[in-house]
């Protein structure tokens, strides 16, 4: 096990803002946080890399803890808000990062590389695009070859072109170096690759699963049809649960299913809309309650 | 810590409109000094030779002091933007420890504050030679410069203290400003100390800054001093020296001993408050 965390948690002016969270990480894997805003995602990773202290519960990182010096050897960073230096140029800002770990890595060349930063290497940090940005914060993070990464909230805002071109490179780097990545999340398509999810709400883990099993019992895709003929619908819909509000009738279905059901009903509607479950869906199915 | 002290020269110098801005306060004192002081100053001793020279050696050393002040100041407003753009948190999760971070934030300053020192000295000294012809005294260069050296390191340490546990960049904005105005008056630059009531007089007492530029002007001035008042009598000179702030405490050795216990009590607040500042001013993701 790489990271093992027990117990966690954090308390402000006697507001528990994370609740007791356990945690059990292994080398390689890529977890993920999902939660909505003010879940307490921020906070937990705050307390993972050592920039917040914890009021009570273990962090272990194979035997190092958040205020050893040596556990910033093993963690890599990326903040939610760019932190680097917006007056010197991308070269300038990795190079004086890289100088202050002791431990000598891959040369920046190999990362400038990496992240296809060689045409704007020299220029200013606040010239940069949204998405260059995020490049060369990743790259940083990565810059004194971690163990672990933490991503608060890595991709968003960004074009999906940016999006594949990162989640390229994370991928190759997991399966090269075994990198292990915790990442937090508001959207469930971020967490698509993660091999693990927590589900976050109020600084409590609600539910721990793979995405499948989450999407499986919690977040089914939802047929959604439009009809005036509500009773002629409803004949077919034999051991199917089913919602009605007024013209319309919400059904959770996969999508060979779906297919078939429209096939019978098809005279009876005027139109349907199919949508993936989302984050809202499994928050409203574990907790009864919807996202404010 | 290398790394770290290069960064922070890099951005300092890197902007041109924030090494314009930290010398702004100094270059105001030199310039209102040619304005409009210059000549309240020179009637009042116009009665002696060579007064013109006095006087702009006596400015320079005053706006030496104004500038390491001002200089250290806006140099460690850097520390605070670092504070606010959780910039600081980034730097703690290297290899580098928080005192080697604080350190490098210091020595940063301490550089900085050294150099716009000598490039305002640079800067009034061309001046003054071509307005008034003054000549370059070669004896002082070294005395002025270790004189520079101390002022940058006490300054440096007083601006720390100060911004302790400012973790934002419009209040950090806002103590430079005053620090700027106030450190012209308190070096007395705008008006001699001998021309203020006694409450500003001890008011200003109880700061280092007038000590500090009595040191600069008792260097600078010297030479020119004895030219001046050659044959005059000495009541009159101590007078002069009274009146324009070339001594503060009744003597040079005093001023000097007070200005090194400034720098001792500062260092120690300084470690005291920094070692607890970090819960504080360390943003969060
Ligand atoms: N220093 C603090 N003092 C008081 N409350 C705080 C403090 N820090 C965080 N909180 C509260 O803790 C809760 C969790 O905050 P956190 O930033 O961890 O949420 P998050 O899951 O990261 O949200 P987001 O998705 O919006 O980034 C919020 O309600 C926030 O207001
Ligand atoms: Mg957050």
């Amino acid at each position: 096990m790489l990271l093992k965390v027990e117990h966690l948690t954090k308390k402000i002016n006697q507001k528990v803002i994370v609740d007791d969270i356990n945690l059990k990480i292994y080398q390689g894997q890529l977890i993920a946080f999902l939660g909505p805003n003010g879940a307490g995602k921020s906070t937990t990773i705050n307390m993972l890399t050592g920039i917040i202290k914890s009021t009570t519960g273990i962090v272990d990182l194979q035997g190092l803890k958040p205020n050893d010096t040596e556990y910033h050897q093993k963690i890599g960073v990326v903040f939610q808000n760019s932190v680097l230096d917006q007056e010197l140029t991308v070269k300038q800002n990795l190079l004086s990062r890289q100088r202050m770990y002791k431990k000598k890595s891959n040369s920046l060349n190999y990362w400038i590389d990496k992240f296809h930063l060689e045409k704007i290497c020299n220029q200013k940090y606040k010239y940069l695009s949204g998405g260059q940005k995020r490049r060369v914060d990743i790259a940083r993070a990565l810059i004194h070859q971690p163990q672990i990464l933490f991503l608060d909230e890595p991709t968003t805002g960004l074009d999906i072109q940016t999006r594949n071109l990162i989640w390229k490179i994370l991928n190759d780097l997991r399966k090269d170096t075994k990198l292990t990545i915790v990442l937090t999340t508001h959207y469930l398509e971020e967490a698509e690759y993660a091999d693990f999810v927590y589900v976050i709400n109020h600084g409590k883990i609600i539910s721990a699963n793979t995405v499948d099993n989450l999407k499986k019992d919690f977040a089914q895709n939802i047929l959604n049809v439009t009809t005036d003929d509500v009773q002629g619908v409803l004949k077919f819909l034999v051991d199917i649960s089913y919602k009605i509000q007024e013209n319309q009738i919400i059904i959770p279905i996969d999508e060979i299913n779906a297919i078939v059901l429209l096939n019978k009903i098809k005279n009876n509607i005027s139109g349907f809309e199919y949508r993936q479950g989302n984050m809202d869906d499994i928050f409203v199915n574990i907790t009864g309650e919807k996202v404010e | 810590m290398n790394g770290l002290l290069l960064r922070n020269l890099r951005l300092f110098f890197s902007s041109k409109t924030r090494v314009f801005f930290s010398l702004l306060g100094a270059l105001i004192s030199f310039v209102l000094y040619l304005i409009f002081l210059r000549k309240m100053m020179i009637q009042t001793w116009n009665s002696f030779n060579g007064t013109v020279k006095l006087l702009d050696l006596w400015l320079m050393g005053g706006t030496l002091a104004v500038t390491a002040i001002i200089t250290t100041g806006s140099a460690l407003s850097m520390m605070v933007e670092d504070r606010e753009n959780s910039r600081l948190a980034d730097l703690i999760l290297t290899d580098q420890s928080y005192t080697k971070i604080h350190l490098a934030y210091l020595f940063s300053a301490w550089l900085i504050g050294l150099i716009m020192q000598i490039a305002m000295y640079i800067v009034m000294q061309s001046y003054f030679m071509l307005a008034d012809g003054l000549e370059l005294d070669g004896t002082i260069i070294l005395p002025v410069f270790l004189i520079m050296v101390f002022s940058s390191l006490i300054w440096s340490i007083f601006n720390m203290v100060l911004l302790s546990f400012v973790k934002n960049v419009n209040t950090v904005g806002h103590i430079n400003t005053i620090l700027g105005t106030a450190s012209g008056f308190f070096a007395g630059v705008y008006i001699p100390i001998g021309n203020l009531p006694n409450f500003a007089k001890d008011l200003m007492k109880i700061t280092p800054v007038p000590y500090n530029a009595a040191l600069f002007r008792k260097v600078m001035v010297n030479d020119q001093l004895t030219k001046v008042f050659n044959g005059v009598p000495q009541k009159m000179v101590a007078n002069f020296k009274q009146k324009m702030g070339l001594i503060i405490s009744g003597n040079s050795t005093n001023d000097m001993k007070i200005l090194l216990l400034s720098l001792i009590i500062l260092s120690v607040l300084g470690i005291i408050l920094y070692r607890s500042n970090k819960n504080m001013v360390v943003s969060k993701i």
